[in-house]
């Protein structure tokens, strides 16, 4: 039997961990070891906006017993992420250059909608109890120690998601020079939670009917304790919550580290995280919590064993992305069914020229991404669409895209309807392969655009057929397409110097 | 008397655990007087008293005595200062002592002459020819080694050497002024102890080693008269930390008056008895010692040659049969270790059955090239440990070996410390426990990649890692590849090496976190099924019994009605038979030719019986300040085969005791029933189970096919 032995690794704001897995097509994923060691980066980060030498050194340590027991399992591959608090530290380079050439290991920062994605993903691959779960309206609640994320589920996709900094550490750290015997401490957490949990629910929440809330993250697994090592149920309700609630909202974290058998350092977390869950099911009104269990690194070795196909999920991923992006357009208000047409004519025409521009299915997904959002920044300003479009793609988090990859789809929407400034986009991405993505893409776009100018949709069924260095575009429509005509060819002009072929449209004859 | 009035914590309730130690040896005493046992295997039990003895001194009394010091007036458990429990100590050694002597003079030494072993207790009994030899022994072999030191002005009081025998004498200058003066000399621990003066035939003559030096004080101080010499013997408190039962909060209060704290102090003088007065006044001067610490000895100070003794040459008539441990049947194949774990949980008990398997575990482990990693934590370990050998091969052999050397194992720091910087040589991982916790655990851990994936073998037992105590101890150790124990053992090694704890434990309970939990758990739990009227019921085995909120829970659950019975060997602070609290709890201990050892936990829970097994004993030190783990046994099998051991040892009648209600232990009653000797049918059970030679070769035997 194939059996891959991996290693993922997430350099966390709280802790540091380790998790060695065992993937085969037959047995799925195995967890075989994970350990955690605490370093507390975060709290450098999130006081000071840098990461200290001592802690790199503290960090570089625990790194290097890592390596020891990748050693022993003799692990095929490895993958090391980090998170918020090497995002938000001004010397993050620095302190991963010293990783690299300390203890050898490469780390990546992911961006939050990464990680997030990640964590969703390692959600997923409890199969089963997933996807009865998502069946009913379900809320993804995430409380790291940098930040909360809430993503919303209806009829089985992921519609929304949304980042709060508002994290257990953070919250923590901001209130820590306060004495937490203090009533109003408690007061204090609760307002800060309750201010922006409510907002969430005005812009993104509305009216949705959520039943179930997936709770992960840092204290996630502590919820429903009640001591003495064992394991408890991976379900509650919401009554048994409330239970819990009350049982340790006044207790010191040293006696609830005591009674619940938690790590004194998570115990000092247990209530800013308590709290955003209780505040969650208070606005939802939701009726049950399902704590999978799962952390990051069960979220890297889901990715990669996707990736390596070991591993395939039920669930369909790159739909739950497009369901976001189209309820970003939603938001600002696109045209769906000119979206829709156009989807189809870009995809179309990227399908066809599969062998001219090399891309795969992943610059697919962004091409169908940029589709969707290219219209949005109409809702800001008639006068300036494509720049408005381009800052509202920068600031939106979409679920399962990198920052870089956002910043991809910001620019095909951005030069879909400006002029290409070659220069500018290198200057500002600063590597090749990414500008010529967007150049190829660009062109693309620009074609499929010109076509539906009139926004009719009129070149619903085209045939498309490339020949001699020719992109032929055959519409069988009978109505009057000189317009598209006329700005097809100053628009395809692009086409052919990114590729060297020339796009051509044609009615077909004898319509 | 309704329940809710009943107050389980009230001091009377308990044993002080001095005291209960002191019984301890009692018991083993009685099997140096009991004439159904092999002559020299009474003297063994003898020398164990007498050891025993010494080691409780140098820990217990010494700590006791730091408290009185250091002015710590904290009751113990059984509500007694630390100054009421030197007393009360004080006296029951005393009687031990004398007990000791009695039963060495009066049984043993006639019974030795008996059987042709002479002891002889004085110079002049030799005959004259025999004389000659020893004094030819004296000069050749034991004046050399002497070192006599005289005192005088210019030459201080020297140091007396905790434990060591010496002769003390008074002198007089042959030529000169009539002033006594005093003198020592230490009786040599590189020699022998008991020197053979003749054997003929079934006959042997043999003489202490102090007699001899004693008659010739007058060689070592030429120009002298020896006007008297008598050995004497002290043991101090100096050198040794301080024991961390029964006063968590010592140290700190040590620190705070450590000028208080007297190092090196005397705590025990022995004396031949009838020393000359004079003698006695300067050794009690110069160790200022108070009365009650002085022993007058009737007889040889230092019993413990006694094991020298036990192992005489010859004489194997007076010996019990030497036992020899049995193969384990679950490894009588062809089959690798490994593959017969694979078929199931293996449970091995020792010393009936042998501890080889867990050696070749770990030697098989070294060589297989499957092999991952090997972890394991080692308290005491045996001189030159097989163990030892092969972790550090399998090290070179490019294995992943991690292992946790336990430096605090009392008496043992520098033998661990050495062989510890072996294995970092051989490149093993050495980890040196956790701060202030000693790890107590006996866990191996072997990852081993396979076909379906990584398996993990785990061993786990309730003695240490030791082939050579693995012989005279009675232990339960098990195999097994379960995912769910080798998940928890990982979890273990993780946390010994530092890593933070993991959330849950799938099977394994550990202490000091989560184990005496998880005890009153299962303690309480059986007290809701007598309760509520379902089958409840405890039975237990281990060494010792004193941690206070264990002992409050079984009152508890006793008092509800739950029959709790218990094999306890040596100290035990709970009292049975006190009406309305204890009245459902026997308690037994099992003093046999094996030291009992092994921790057996049985829970009725109303017909589901579950059976835990533990390197733990239910004292504070090791439920609160040490790593341990208790495992289930969740093999059916199994289970029922530990259950069956602990009935048969609460059915023995030859060497158990039983703890009377007044505290005193008396021998089972046997009345009409046949003898039970536990220990004696385990060694004939696993004589018998193991398999026919013949079984054997069938196996291998080719047929050709008709």
């Amino acid at each position: 039997m194939a059996i891959t032995t991996f290693a993922a690794i997430d350099v966390g704001s709280f802790d540091l961990q380790l998790a060695i897995y065992e993937i085969s097509q037959k047995n799925g994923i195995r967890c075989l070891d994970h350990m955690r060691k605490t370093a507390g980066v975060g709290t450098d980060t999130y006081m000071e906006g840098k990461i200290s030498s001592h802690l790199i050194d503290a960090m570089c340590t625990i790194l290097k017993g890592f390596c020891r027991v990748m050693e022993e399992y003799q692990v095929k591959d490895c993958r090391a992420y980090a998170t918020s608090a090497l995002r938000e530290a001004g010397n993050s380079q620095i302190v991963l250059d010293q990783i690299l050439v300390r203890t050898g290991i490469e780390v990546k920062v992911l961006s939050n909608s990464e990680q997030r994605f990640l964590c969703y993903k390692a959600i997923a691959v409890k199969e089963n109890e997933f996807q009865s779960i998502i069946k009913k309206g379900t809320a993804i609640v995430d409380v790291g120690s940098g930040s909360t994320q809430l993503s919303l589920f209806d009829k089985d996709a992921l519609v929304t998601t949304q980042y709060l900094k508002l994290g257990a550490l953070r919250i923590k750290e901001t209130l820590g020079h306060l004495d937490y015997d203090r009533v109003n401490y408690r007061t204090l957490i609760r307002e800060l939670v309750d201010s922006d949990i409510d907002t969430f629910r005005k812009m993104f929440l509305k009216d949705r009917d959520i039943k179930n809330i997936i709770a992960t993250g840092l204290c996630a697994l502590y919820l429903n304790r009640k001591g003495g090592g064992d394991r408890q149920a991976d379900k509650m309700t919401v009554r048994e919550f409330m239970d819990f609630y009350h049982r340790i909202e006044k207790m010191s974290p040293e006696k609830l580290s005591l009674e619940m058998d938690i790590p004194i350092e998570h115990a000092y977390l247990m209530q800013p995280s308590v709290m955003i869950f209780r505040k969650m099911i208070e606005i939802t009104g939701a009726e049950l919590l399902w704590i999978p269990g799962v952390n990051l690194c069960d979220g890297i070795v889901a990715e990669y064993g996707e990736e390596k196909r070991l591993i395939s999920f039920t669930h369909d991923f790159t739909e739950d992305i497009l369901v976001a992006a189209r309820n970003i357009s939603k938001r600002y208000q696109g045209n769906k069914k000119h979206n829709q047409s156009l989807e189809k004519l870009v995809l179309d025409i990227f399908d066809s020229m599969k062998k001219y521009h090399g891309l795969g299915q992943r610059e697919r997904l962004l091409l169908q991404l940029s589709v969707i959002l290219h219209d949005c920044g109409k809702y800001i300003s008639m006068r300036e669409p494509a720049e408005s479009s381009y800052h509202i793609i920068k600031a939106t988090e979409i679920i399962g895209i990198s920052h870089i990859e956002r910043e991809i789809v910001a620019y095909i929407v951005k030069y879909n309807t400006t002029t290409y400034e070659y220069e500018k986009i290198m200057n500002e991405v600063r590597n090749h392969k990414i500008s010529n993505v967007i150049a190829k893409l660009v062109a693309i776009m620009r074609v499929g655009n010109a076509l539906d100018k009139s926004h009719k949709q009129k070149f619903d069924h085209v045939k498309i057929t490339l020949k001699d260095r020719q992109l032929l575009i055959v519409t069988e429509t009978s109505e009057d397409i000189s317009l598209e005509q006329s700005t097809f060819e100053k628009r395809s002009y692009f086409f052919e110097e990114v590729f060297g072929i020339k796009p051509v449209l044609k009615r077909k004859r004898g319509v | 008397m309704s329940d809710e009035k009943i107050n389980f914590t009230r001091p009377e309730y308990y044993q002080n655990r001095e005291l209960s130690w002191i019984a301890f040896n009692y018991r083993v005493l009685a099997e140096a007087m009991d004439e159904h046992i092999p002559l020299l295997e009474r003297m063994k039990f003898l020398a164990i008293t007498a050891s025993n003895l010494d080691e409780f001194v140098m820990v217990r009394v010494a700590s006791l005595k730091d408290m009185v010091h250091a002015g710590y007036h904290k009751t113990d458990i059984a509500g007694m200062k630390p100054a009421r429990q030197l007393e009360l100590i004080g006296k029951a050694v005393h009687e031990l002592t004398d007990t000791q002597y009695h039963t060495y003079n009066v049984s043993l030494l006639p019974a030795l002459k008996k059987n042709g072993i002479h002891v002889i207790t004085r110079y002049e009994d030799l005959t004259e020819e025999e004389a000659a030899s020893v004094d030819r022994y004296f000069m050749e072999s034991v004046y050399p080694v002497l070192t006599p030191m005289a005192v005088d002005p210019s030459r201080p009081f020297p140091l007396i050497r905790n434990k060591s025998l010496n002769i003390a004498a008074l002198l007089q200058k042959k030529k000169g002024d009539q002033e006594l003066e005093f003198a020592t000399v230490q009786v040599p621990s590189v020699l022998p102890r008991v020197y053979e003066v003749k054997r003929d035939g079934e006959a042997v003559r043999l003489i202490l080693l102090e007699e001899i030096i004693e008659r010739h004080m007058g060689k070592l101080f030429l120009n002298y008269n020896v006007v008297c010499a008598h050995p004497y013997r002290v043991m101090r408190n100096a050198d040794l930390s301080i024991d961390e039962d029964g006063a968590e909060d010592l140290l700190e209060t040590i620190e705070k008056q450590l000028k208080k704290r007297q190092w090196g102090e005397v705590i025990k003088l022995e004396v031949e008895d009838g020393i000359d007065k004079r003698l006695l006044k300067i050794l009690k001067k110069d160790f200022s010692i108070r009365d009650e610490d002085i022993y007058l000895i009737d007889g040889p100070l230092d019993l413990t040659f006694a094991m020298k003794l036990s192992g005489l040459e010859g004489y194997d008539h007076l010996r019990s049969e030497k036992y020899t441990p049995k193969p384990v049947p679950a490894f009588a194949n062809e089959d690798s270790i490994f593959d017969n774990i694979k078929k199931g949980d293996i449970l091995m008990h020792h010393p009936y059955e042998t501890f080889e398997p867990v050696v070749d575990f770990i030697r098989k482990a070294a060589r297989d090239p499957d092999v991952l990693a090997i972890k394991q934590t080692l308290y005491r370990v045996s001189g030159n440990s097989p163990i030892i050998a092969s972790l550090a091969q399998a090290a070179e052999n490019g294995k992943q070996v991690t292992v946790l050397v336990e430096l605090k194992a009392r008496f043992d720091e520098e033998n661990n410390i050495n062989w510890a910087k072996m294995l970092e040589k051989a490149g093993c991982h050495v980890i040196y426990g956790l701060l202030g916790l000693k790890t107590h655990c006996k866990i191996t851990l072997i990852v081993r990649r396979e076909e379906e994936g990584i398996c993990r073998y785990v061993h786990l037992g309730t003695g240490n890692y030791n082939d050579s105590t693995a012989k005279l101890y009675t232990d339960l150790g098990m195999f097994t590849c379960r995912r769910s124990v080798g998940e928890d053992a990982t979890a273990v090694f993780n946390m010994l090496s530092g890593y933070s704890e993991p959330l849950s434990w799938n099977r394994l309970s550990l202490a000091p976190l989560w184990l005496k939990g998880k005890f009153l758990k299962l303690i309480r739990r059986e007290q809701e099924h007598a309760r509520t009227g379902r089958e409840a019921g405890i039975k237990a085995k281990m060494n010792s019994l004193s941690d206070p909120e264990i002992i409050a829970a079984l009152y508890e659950a006793s008092a509800a009605g739950v029959k709790i019975d218990l094999v306890v060997r040596g100290i035990c602070c709970l009292k049975t038979g006190i009406p309305g609290v204890s009245e459902n709890i026997t308690v037994r201990s099992i003093v046999g030719n094996f030291l009992e050892h092994s921790r057996i936990y049985c829970f009725n829970n109303d017909g589901h019986p579950e059976v835990y097994l533990a390197s733990a004993d239910w004292m504070p030190r090791n439920l609160d300040r040490r790593v341990e783990i208790l495992f289930p046994v969740d093999d059916e099998t199994l289970r029922e085969r530990v259950r069956e051991i602990l009935d048969l040892e609460l059915e023995d009648n030859v060497k158990a005791h039983i703890l009377m209600p007044d505290g005193r232990y008396a021998k089972v009653r046997r009345e009409e029933k046949s003898p039970v000797n536990s220990q004696k049918l385990f060694c004939q059970m696993a004589k018998a189970a193991v398999p026919k030679k013949d079984d054997i070769l069938k196996g291998r035997k080719f047929t050709p096919m008709a």
